[in-house]
């Protein structure tokens, strides 16, 4: 299995058992956590975009390196 | 890589980024606070456009797949892997990204509700997309193969935009492609399309350098086959 193979599949699980592992935290949230509710969407809304730049910037840098071996490759 | 391609990349990649600011500088100072949801609804602006980006990867991938089969132009094989492997990221980005928007808005990560389950569903179908492609000894035969699941995994996209009007659903309903015409305000709607661009520019510059990579690996192996006796370099299979 590739090495792209493997990451897509460490994602997979990691998206597969992220729900079951919310699901095991019970209840709606209580009267203090709904006052830190406008601090929380903050977090949760710079940890979305963290994510989404991450993971985009992640593919940009492994397409520079798999070009950068396939044309030294080539030029060798 | 061919410097039409390069170029080509680099100049969509230049006004994806310049948008990607803009926007940024939209979410972050310019566009008004929804008033029940409060900031987090910010997540919005790049939860629908990675959605509709990857929904297009995979529409390419499936037109690209189609002709691959009648045709069996490697180009098209080509540009059907490139379109997968970014949709596949952009999907991951709409499943990573919901469920922090979900926490605060429905108070918990993850329901098993239509949209949600069938977007995880698509995410698994072009995993195996590439499970497949690499699982073949003969790799004409995994091109193929992947090509009818990279067809049937775009079938579903329709399905999942029509999801949470017939069935019940948690998941907000349309607010821009309704027959009505878009119900948010003007500069929220500003700020999605900013958004929208900005992505697709991204997409469609990375797919250029994606497509590339793929054409300079695969002359590689055929130098390689031909008897050049040039070693493939780490991480690059045929």
């Amino acid at each position: 299995m590739s090495k792209l193979n493997r990451w897509f599949l460490a994602l997979a699980l990691l998206i597969a058992f992220l729900p079951e592992l919310a699901q095991a935290q019970s209840g709606l949230p209580d009267a203090g956590a709904l006052a830190s509710q406008n601090l929380r969407g903050y977090t949760h809304m710079f940890i979305a975009y963290f994510i989404a730049w991450g993971l985009i910037l992640g593919w940009v840098v492994s397409i520079a390196r798999r070009l950068g071996r396939v044309e030294k490759a080539l030029r060798e | 890589m061919s410097g039409k391609i390069r170029w080509s990349g680099a100049v969509l990649g230049i006004l994806g980024l310049a948008l990607v600011l803009v926007v940024h500088w939209q979410v972050f100072y310019w566009v008004s606070t929804e008033r029940t949801m409060g900031v987090v609804q910010r997540i919005f602006y790049i939860h629908v456009p990675a959605a509709w980006v990857a929904f297009m990867a995979f529409g390419i991938v499936a037109v690209c797949s189609a002709v691959y089969l009648w045709l069996e132009d490697e180009r098209l094989d080509m540009a059907a892997l490139a379109a997968a492997e970014g949709g596949m990221l952009f999907t991951s980005i709409v499943l990573l990204t919901g469920p922090l928007w979900g926490r605060v808005a429905w108070g918990t990560w993850w329901t098993w509700e239509p949209r949600l389950t069938l977007t995880l569903l698509l995410f698994f179908i072009y995993l195996g997309y590439f499970l497949v492609r690499s699982s073949t000894e003969n790799s004409e035969r995994g091109k193929r193969f992947a090509a009818v699941v990279g067809i049937v995994g775009a079938l579903e996209i329709p399905l999942i935009h029509v999801s949470v009007q017939f069935f019940r659903s948690l998941h907000p309903e349309p607010v821009v492609m309704t027959p009505e015409g878009p119900s948010l305000p003007g500069d929220m709607l500003t700020t999605l399309f900013t958004g929208l661009a900005a992505f697709t520019l991204l997409f469609l510059a990375f797919f250029l350098f994606r497509y590339g990579l793929e054409r300079m690996k695969r002359a590689l192996a055929h130098r390689q086959l031909a008897g050049d006796g040039v070693p493939l370099p780490e991480g690059v299979s045929s």
